[in-house]
């Protein structure tokens, strides 16, 4: 990711995307739109770049907009029927099959209530249509999807759940030198985390949420210091 | 039209194990080649002709290249951990750069020849006994042969 810092607004022709469009395929990544030719800003932040040809507005908003493949963390809200109704954060409440887990079968439902943390994939989004979401991967395993137990809960922006899950964010390298964790970020501004203590759990979700307005430069700086965070 | 289908892998054959990756593949391909036909017709010349140079992506994890976002340190959940781990010994076994080697390419046709010299040798030996071996057989056979049933012997 190069240090591309320009800003754009809804509505701006995105000049420098076009002119990289001219040459090679490129992929135009959410906040960005085309028209004809054009490329139009739809979100208001600044540009990002990833090589070799991808483009994005890396916005601040807490609402989420599914997207196929995202990994998210969804609330149980009710049973209806075959499905459980979850909240993801989204316009709409997102779906899950009860067959949509590990060995689950019409005899054999998952224990679910409402409630219960899902950390779980989005497999289906569509503006027209609810999200629909799985637990299990393409091979019917669970891997790393699943009912999150116990643990400490809260909502961030979008942008934070983002930030945390980078290649090279130190931010979660930087907390596991000070005490043993487990964490789930969804990629729709919602954290789960879990420590041994409750005081060392609180102290852990306070760490990650001072990170809320950082840039990425300013993270390593602000990951010096995260023990004094933690102790408070 | 037989010369047109492509050749599948039948079902018992991506239900083993080791044909898990294939069986994503297939399964990848056959749900394109669905969504295809089903919007076969709602396709027009110009959409089919136009090659734009853009590719609308609209999830943020696969532009920003994010990670999963499920991770455990220092031994608190084991289980997820060890998954943790495979897929890192997974990703560095793709990007690993050659390894360095002990033995250099020089000393390994020494040994790999020597080895082979003794080998063949060996193979050498055991041919010879071997047809040795049918000879003897084949001399045994020709001793050997049907003797035709008495007629006493035959009947009840």
């Amino acid at each position: 990711m190069s240090a591309n810092t320009s800003i754009v607004m809804p509505g701006e022709r995105v000049t420098s995307v076009e002119d990289v469009a001219k040459g090679k395929r490129i992929i135009l990544g959410p906040g960005l739109r085309r028209v004809d030719d054009k490329v139009v800003a739809s979100k208001a932040g600044p540009l990002r770049h990833k090589e070799p040809n991808t483009f994005w507005v890396d916005s601040y908003q807490r609402r989420y907009v599914p997207a196929r493949g995202d990994l998210i963390i969804g609330i149980v809200k009710a049973r209806a029927g075959d499905m459980y109704r979850v909240d993801i954060g989204s316009a709409d409440t997102a779906s899950i099959s009860y067959l949509a887990f590990e060995a689950a079968t019409k005899k054999n439902r998952p224990d679910l209530n409402p409630g219960d943390l899902l950390y779980a994939r989005v497999l289906n989004a569509n503006a027209d249509i609810e999200p629909e979401l799985v637990c299990v991967n393409s091979n019917g395993k669970h891997g790393k999807l699943g009912v999150l137990q116990d643990g400490f809960f809260f909502k961030c922006s979008l942008n934070l759940g983002r930030l945390l899950l980078r290649d090279s964010c130190p931010a979660l390298a930087a907390i596991k030198d000070e005490l043993p964790y487990e964490i789930a970020v969804g990629v729709n501004g919602r954290i789960w985390v879990k420590a041994h203590s409750t005081r060392e759990t609180v102290g852990l979700a306070n760490a990650i949420m001072t990170l809320e307005h950082a840039g990425y430069a300013e993270i390593d700086k602000i990951c010096g210091n995260l023990g004094s965070v933690l102790q408070a | 039209m037989p010369s047109k289908m492509k050749p599948r892998l039948s079902r018992g054959v991506l239900d083993m194990k080791f044909m898990q990756r294939t069986k994503a593949k297939v399964e990848k391909e056959d749900d394109d080649e669905q969504s295809r036909a089903l919007y076969s017709n709602e396709l027009n010349q110009k959409m089919l002709n136009s090659n734009s140079n853009f590719i609308i992506e609209p999830s943020y994890s696969i532009c920003a290249g994010l990670s999963d976002g499920r991770l455990s340190f220092r031994g608190m959940n084991p289980e997820l951990e060890r998954l943790l781990e495979l897929e890192r010994a997974e990703k560095e076994g793709k990007t690993k750069p050659e390894q360095p080697t002990e033995v250099n390419d020089e000393q390994m046709a020494e040994t790999y020849y020597a080895n082979q010299a003794t080998a063949i040798s060996k193979t050498i030996q055991k041919k010879m006994t071997a047809r040795n071996d049918i000879n003897k057989r084949k001399s045994n056979q020709k001793k050997m042969q049907f003797k035709k049933p008495r007629q006493d012997d035959g009947g009840i």
